[in-house]
């Protein structure tokens, strides 16, 4: 980037408030940078941690819909949107923190590449566990959204000559991309649970799951396994052996890709069996 | 033998079973099996291979043998083993398999325990 780009650092204020501003922030409520203004205000002028909380939390709020915005250019790279909307958040969170409106630039003008560079880092933080060229992290990307294509088109998973003439490669290619896929790691079984919403009704659903599994001899030494399992983890074990339902319609239900669903129940399946192994 | 059919033998060590899942899932696309039944087989080659390593008598090889015979796969996993014995069909793993493969068999003979999975083709056109 050459130094012209940054000499808008040194218009007026004023300037980044009009219709120069680069980011289409999406707010539709009355005025919301003065309102930002007057809280970043109210924040320098307190003292009260209560209060300075309230008013942090107010600007967050103020803004999500600007970390949803920015969050939406990263769509469809293969990482569920509320992951990137709450790497986003995080990014704005410490936006505000460090926010001087003595610097006189706009706060969503400051906030967008925090924002940004979070959600970027998360793709490289969680992106690829194995190093994989980019010619096959392109091929894994357009082989998931194909792929979810394909699945709404025909009401199945597709095969792989299909997937092949939909992206115009020979059958080995859309393997060998297949096979890269499992290079790519996401979630880890470690994760915590972040208790999202979401995931507080997946937990609920499993308790009434643990009935799918009499008559499996698994109190012993199953059980306790199964309980280590992230909720997610272990919903998808319990979705797709104890339900019967399919990789693509698990993917539906969890909201990731078929790719994600795979790999998961690849991974948590060689845990079990290396736990059950050590029992 | 048929025409339709891949075999391999890899030593019985779990570093080599990703060599056997890639297989299963080439052997499988090659069918015209769904994504889907696809991932399902590799996972079932996966725990086939796994339940059969714990038995496996060590230095000793692994077998996978694809059977393809439109819209059918059929494979047969077998390892050597000192005392052979069938796995336990009340057991987590045979619960997975046969989720997985759909139609699971088991056999031993003196020294060996063969895993046969057979799985049948559905949904795709022909």
């Amino acid at each position: 980037m050459s130094t012209a780009d940054i000499s808008s650092q040194r218009h007026p204020a004023p300037d980044l408030e009009g219709t120069g501003t680069p980011v289409d922030t999406g707010f539709e409520s009355a005025d919301p940078r003065a309102r930002t203004v007057q809280l970043f205000e109210q924040l320098a002028g307190s003292d009260d941690v209560e209060k300075q909380e309230a008013l942090r939390n107010e600007i967050v709020r103020l803004h999500l819909p600007l970390v949803d915005h920015l969050a939406r250019r990263f769509r469809n790279r293969g990482e569920p949107l509320d992951d990137l909307v709450q790497v986003g958040t995080i990014g704005l969170i410490k936006s505000v923190d460090r926010f001087e409106l003595t610097r006189g630039v706009e706060f969503s003008t400051y906030a967008t590449p925090t924002v940004i560079g979070e959600i970027k880092r998360y793709f490289r933080d969680k992106g690829w566990a194995v190093r994989v060229p980019r010619r096959l992290q392109e091929l894994r990307l357009s082989l998931a959204s194909a792929s979810a294509d394909l699945t709404q088109e025909l009401g199945r998973s597709p095969t792989v000559g299909e997937l092949a003439e939909r992206l115009e490669l020979n059958q080995d290619a859309v393997l060998e991309g297949l096979e890269s896929a499992n290079a790519y790691n996401t979630l880890s079984l470690d994760a915590p649970d972040n208790g999202e919403s979401e995931r507080q009704t997946m937990v609920e659903s499993l308790a009434a799951d643990d009935e799918a599994l009499e008559g499996v001899e698994y109190r012993e030494s199953l059980k306790p396994l199964l309980t280590a399992l992230a909720p997610r983890e272990k919903l998808i074990l319990m979705l797709r052996f104890f339900h019967g339902m399919t990789q693509s319609q698990i993917a539906q239900e969890v909201g990731i890709s078929q790719m994600h669903v795979s790999r998961i129940l690849s991974r948590t399946l060689a845990q079990l069996r290396t736990s059950l192994l050590d029992h | 033998m048929s025409r339709h059919q891949v075999a391999l033998t890899v030593p019985a060590d779990s570093s080599y079973v990703a060599l056997l899942r890639a297989t299963t899932a080439g052997v499988a696309a090659r069918l015209d099996f769904t994504l889907d039944d696809i991932d399902d087989l590799r996972l079932a080659v996966d725990e086939a291979c796994g339940l059969l390593l714990r038995q496996a008598r060590p230095e000793s090889t692994l077998f996978c043998g694809f059977r393809m015979a439109e819209p059918h796969l059929s494979i047969d996993v077998t390892a050597q083993a000192d005392s052979p014995r069938l796995p336990p069909r009340d057991g987590f793993a045979w619960t997975v398999l046969t989720s997985l493969a759909g139609d699971v068999h088991a056999s031993v003979d003196e020294d060996s325990v063969t895993l046969t999975l057979s799985r049948k083709r559905e949904g795709a056109t022909p």
